[in-house]
């Protein structure tokens, strides 16, 4: 068995900008005694994958670690480079974030696996039959399809390759597995389901597990101690639900207040922020009885190999004004396909009727055009949305242009980007995306989307790729757009916390039907329909590390 | 874990022959995911859909470069009918011809005929691969393209070979050793040899290797009287082929380097390297394995694209190097203008490379998984 420690560790990035040198992690020290787990919790920037990658020296070449890392007594800046391979995987492996590019595209992930084995065949998997029969029984550890060796990751869905990764982590058998945000893009249900495995898996083993993530509720319910990092230092370290429930820093309160206890009535309404968006009516609008936009028997359907794939049926639903609507369901579900059909942009089947303040949707181009500027879209990604290109002045005032609106160009734009709480906005006229943060990119979309005055904002997933506290503030927009302005939204999300921040109603979504529709409080305090239970019974919650203990 | 086990089907082999019609999407990376939603039984409803089938693919690949190949016969016929320069006239100035003769020779060469009956001629011409007589040689263009066509292929396979190997290894080391003396010695010198015009460079070496030192034979393929296919043939051959190919290679492996290295460059940053790194791999397995595999995708279609141009572009080294090749005999079917000949290397050329366009699509299916959903 082997032990991890940090000793008074801190990384610097030698940088030759004008910045100069950076520091990344400050003076940490933290212990993870074998067999045991524990969770890193901080921010982008806050240095904990920093930190983790020093464990097996995988930090750039521009990186420079003071104080010690220690695995099993060894101080890992000791070992030569053949000894450090050795450790690699066969002591200490690491999960990264499957769903995303941690799989190399071009092989098939059998073969991925059987590498790690290859390199560590320690006196176990000697020949390649052996190792082959290793990584099949891998695979069914992680409960999946023999058949999946031999697809490549895109044949794969997010949760797939995120099992692919942790089967290839148990292959050489290691001592300590670290986690980088293994669930971060999966939806709850494969969320938990990828933690309780993997919790259980390293129980089993008595595998000790050091893992990352921004979302404590994530890291409660598996680790038994918290760590909290910002800015490159440990701000708190304590059992896992003393920090959560009784934290002493406002940082920690502030990071477990980020993602809502759904039933918690001080956050409904209420997303946390230490910066919430300016109401300033002295009567916000609160949701009428006007349907600005209906779809009645909705169905989307595709050609597929496999046949039509019906990926919307007969769905209903009405946006009134100023209201907040949320379309909750797993990846896959149909809610992406069902927002694009509102807007137009997706062909429906016969006898589907979308409706934009009584009028059937137009199917013209021409007369789609003046209805676009009612309805806007904002997307997940704020930087893959913005031209990188192109200044905030430019991103914004582009929809003006293509609508023709030609009177007050300049005066549309600073009203919008300060209504998207960008002040003051002359600031920010001329940054190209890369000079902001990813919260200001989603203000400047929200913005581009603003300038036109639409009736209502469709929002795919669009706290979905940002950190915690950004969330809340961007939530807090949303909010105050709808009472300052009286807009409508409608915001698709597979995060049920959302929905309990701000929305006035929320429809359940499963295999392109909703299953459940009606108020936020009623359907999250009280669920009837058996998914909408399961949904919550997912979300992970603050302490208690309940994933560990339910399995 | 406690969920039931799972049974999702396996993904379709690619080469299952299943319908050609795939039409779900033509973005191997559509980011859609509920085009997958609705899916029964108890598949992972957000798995990507299968692929399409390999003969699907290729019968779609093959439809378009004929596409090409019909539309590159149509302009061959018309292109060369607008050049200015009457070549029966060309014909009649070398030589005292009385009108009646030139008439004669018109209607031999069917130029008499309304243009519409010359294309229909040309077009079965073409079909049963009669592509008339060159007015110059007194030949069929058929015969003379046979002729001239593998001293071509010698010269300018070799030299892309070398060209392709050469800038594809610089440029992975170039890439892998960012910033170092050697990408940036190898990547200035490539550079610097890609602004030398091809004829000049060939010129030079002429002068210096054939000429002053006289080591090396200065034009043709091969000494005359020589048979090609006996020992002493082939190390003659072998020597009139080093300057030609030293005057190709030199000048195009930069842009096979450069491509490379830049697309290296990209991947280098990719998340699954920092994972076999993890795994304990080497540096060298890394680069090789992981790296190299992914970073080749971009660079197949550029590396095939510019084959076909290097084969259309001997025409000045053959003539240079007075090659017994297709570009030699293009070269002088210009100065006829010799129409028939000029079509004939026109059509071949064009061909040459939509075959190689069609090649590097089917290259790029056997290397990219991603492209087999297409």
């Amino acid at each position: 068995m082997t032990d991890l420690s940090f000793e008074n560790v801190s990384i610097t990035y030698r940088s030759s900008s004008s910045r100069g040198d950076v520091a990344a992690v400050r003076e940490v020290s933290l212990d993870l005694p074998a067999g045991t787990t524990l969770g890193i919790a901080g921010e982008s920037g806050s240095g904990k994958s920093t930190l983790i990658m020093s464990a097996l020296r995988l930090l750039p070449k521009s990186a420079r670690l003071d104080g010690r890392v220690l695995l099993g007594g060894k101080d890992l800046a000791q070992l030569n480079f053949g000894q450090i391979r050795a450790v690699r995987w066969s002591q200490a492996s690491i999960v990264f974030q499957g769903a995303l590019h941690s799989l190399n595209p071009v092989r098939e992930v059998g073969r991925q696996i059987i590498e790690a084995l290859e390199h560590h065949s320690k006196d176990t998997w000697t020949s390649p039959e052996k190792r082959r029969a290793r990584m099949l029984e891998l695979l069914a550890e992680v409960d999946l399809d023999s058949a999946k060796a031999s697809a490549y990751p895109h044949e794969l869905s997010g949760g797939q390759k995120q099992r692919i990764m942790i089967a290839m982590a148990l292959a050489c058998e290691p001592d300590i597995i670290i986690a980088d945000e293994p669930t971060t893009a999966l939806d709850v249900i494969v969320q938990k389901q990828i933690l309780s495995g993997l919790a259980a898996l390293v129980a089993d083993r008595g595998i000790s597990l050091l893992m990352i993530s921004h979302d404590l509720a994530v890291l409660s319910a598996v680790c038994a101690k918290l760590a909290i990092m910002r800015h490159g230092r440990l701000v708190e370290f304590g059992p896992s639900d003393e920090v959560c429930l009784r934290p002493r820093e406002n940082y920690t309160k502030q990071l477990a207040g980020a993602f809502p206890q759904i039933g918690d009535q001080e956050s409904r309404m209420n997303p946390r922020t230490l910066r919430p968006a300016e109401v300033t009516r002295a009567q916000p609008f609160t949701m009428s009885d006007e349907v600005v936009l209906e779809a009645k028997d909705v169905s989307v359907s595709f050609a597929t190999k496999r046949g039509t794939e019906r990926a919307v049926r007969g769905v209903d639903l009405s946006l009134r004004r100023a209201e907040i609507l949320a379309v909750v369901g797993q990846s896959g579900s149909g809610k992406t396909t069902l927002a694009r059909a509102l807007l137009g942009l997706q062909e429906v089947e016969p006898g589907s009727q979308v409706a934009f303040q009584g009028r059937a949707l137009p199917r013209k181009a021409k007369a789609l055009r003046t209805f676009r500027r009612q309805v806007q879209m904002i997307l997940q990604d704020p930087a893959g949305s913005l031209n990188p290109k192109r200044s905030v002045y430019e991103a914004v005032v582009e929809g003006l242009r293509v609508q023709g609106i030609r009177d007050d160009e300049y005066a549309r734009v600073v009203g919008a980007l300060e209504a998207a709480e960008l002040t003051p906005a002359g600031d920010y006229l001329e940054s190209i995306p890369q000079e902001l943060s990813g919260g200001q990119r989603q203000r400047v979309v929200i913005a581009g989307a603003l300038a036109l005055d639409p009736q209502v904002l469709i929002a795919d997933e669009p706290v979905a790729s940002l950190d915690a506290s950004v969330r809340g503030e961007i939530l807090s927009l949303f909010l105050a757009l709808k009472q300052n302005l009286g807009m409508s939204a409608l915001i698709i999300t597979h995060d049920l916390g959302l929905a309990w921040n701000i929305a006035d109603t929320v429809a359940v979504m499963k295999k392109g039907q909703i299953v459940e529709y009606g108020e936020v409080d009623s359907v999250l305090e009280n669920p009837q329909h058996e998914y909408t239970q399961e949904l919550l019974a997912a979300v992970p919650r603050l302490g208690s590390q309940s994933l560990v203990r339910n399995e | 874990m406690t969920r039931p086990a799972r049974n999702d089907p396996h993904p379709a082999d690619p080469t299952d022959p299943g319908p050609a019609s795939a039409t779900h999407s033509a973005d191997p990376a559509d980011p859609d995911p509920a085009s997958a939603a609705g899916s029964t039984g108890t598949a992972d409803a957000d798995e990507p859909p299968a692929g399409g089938s390999f003969a699907g693919y290729f019968l779609r690949k093959l439809g378009g470069a004929a596409t090409s190949m019909i539309l590159v016969i149509v302009l061959g016929f018309f292109a060369f009918r607008m050049l200015p320069g009457d070549p029966v006239l060309k014909i009649a100035k070398e030589r005292p011809m009385s009108p009646a003769q030139i008439a004669e020779l018109r209607s031999q060469y069917g130029l008499d005929k309304p243009v519409i009956v010359q294309f229909w001629d040309y077009l079965v011409g073409i079909v049963t691969g009669d592509l008339g007589e060159s007015y110059v040689y007194r030949k069929t263009v058929s015969s003379l393209i046979v002729e001239y066509l593998g001293p071509t292929l010698l010269l300018t396979g070799t030299a892309a070979l070398i060209a392709i190997a050469m800038g594809l290894w610089l440029g992975q080391l170039s890439a892998w050793r960012r910033n170092s003396l050697f990408d940036k010695l190898a990547s200035s010198t490539s550079l610097i040899f890609w602004s030398v015009p091809t004829f000049w460079l060939g010129l030079i070496l002429l002068m210096i290797f054939g000429g002053t030192l006289q080591w090396l034979p200065t034009g043709g393929m091969i000494t005359p009287g020589l048979d090609p296919w006996s020992a002493a043939g082939i190390i003659d051959v072998i020597k009139h082929l080093i300057l030609p190919v030293v005057s190709l290679v030199v000048v195009v492996y930069a842009q096979f380097l450069m491509i490379m290295r830049a697309s290296l460059i990209e991947e280098m940053s990719e998340d699954y390297l920092t994972t076999a790194r993890a795994k304990g791999l080497t540096e060298d397995e890394v680069r090789r394995r992981h790296a190299v595999p992914n970073a080749l995708l971009p660079t197949v279609t550029v590396v095939f694209l510019h084959i076909g141009g290097l084969i259309a572009g001997a025409v000045t080294v053959e003539a240079v190097f007075s090659w017994p090749g297709l570009g030699k005999l293009t070269f002088e079917a210009i100065r006829g203008p010799d129409l028939p000949l000029l079509q004939g290397t026109f059509v071949v050329f064009s061909a040459i490379i939509i075959v190689m366009n069609l090649a590097a699509d089917l290259v790029y299916r056997f290397l990219d998984p991603r492209v087999r959903r297409a």
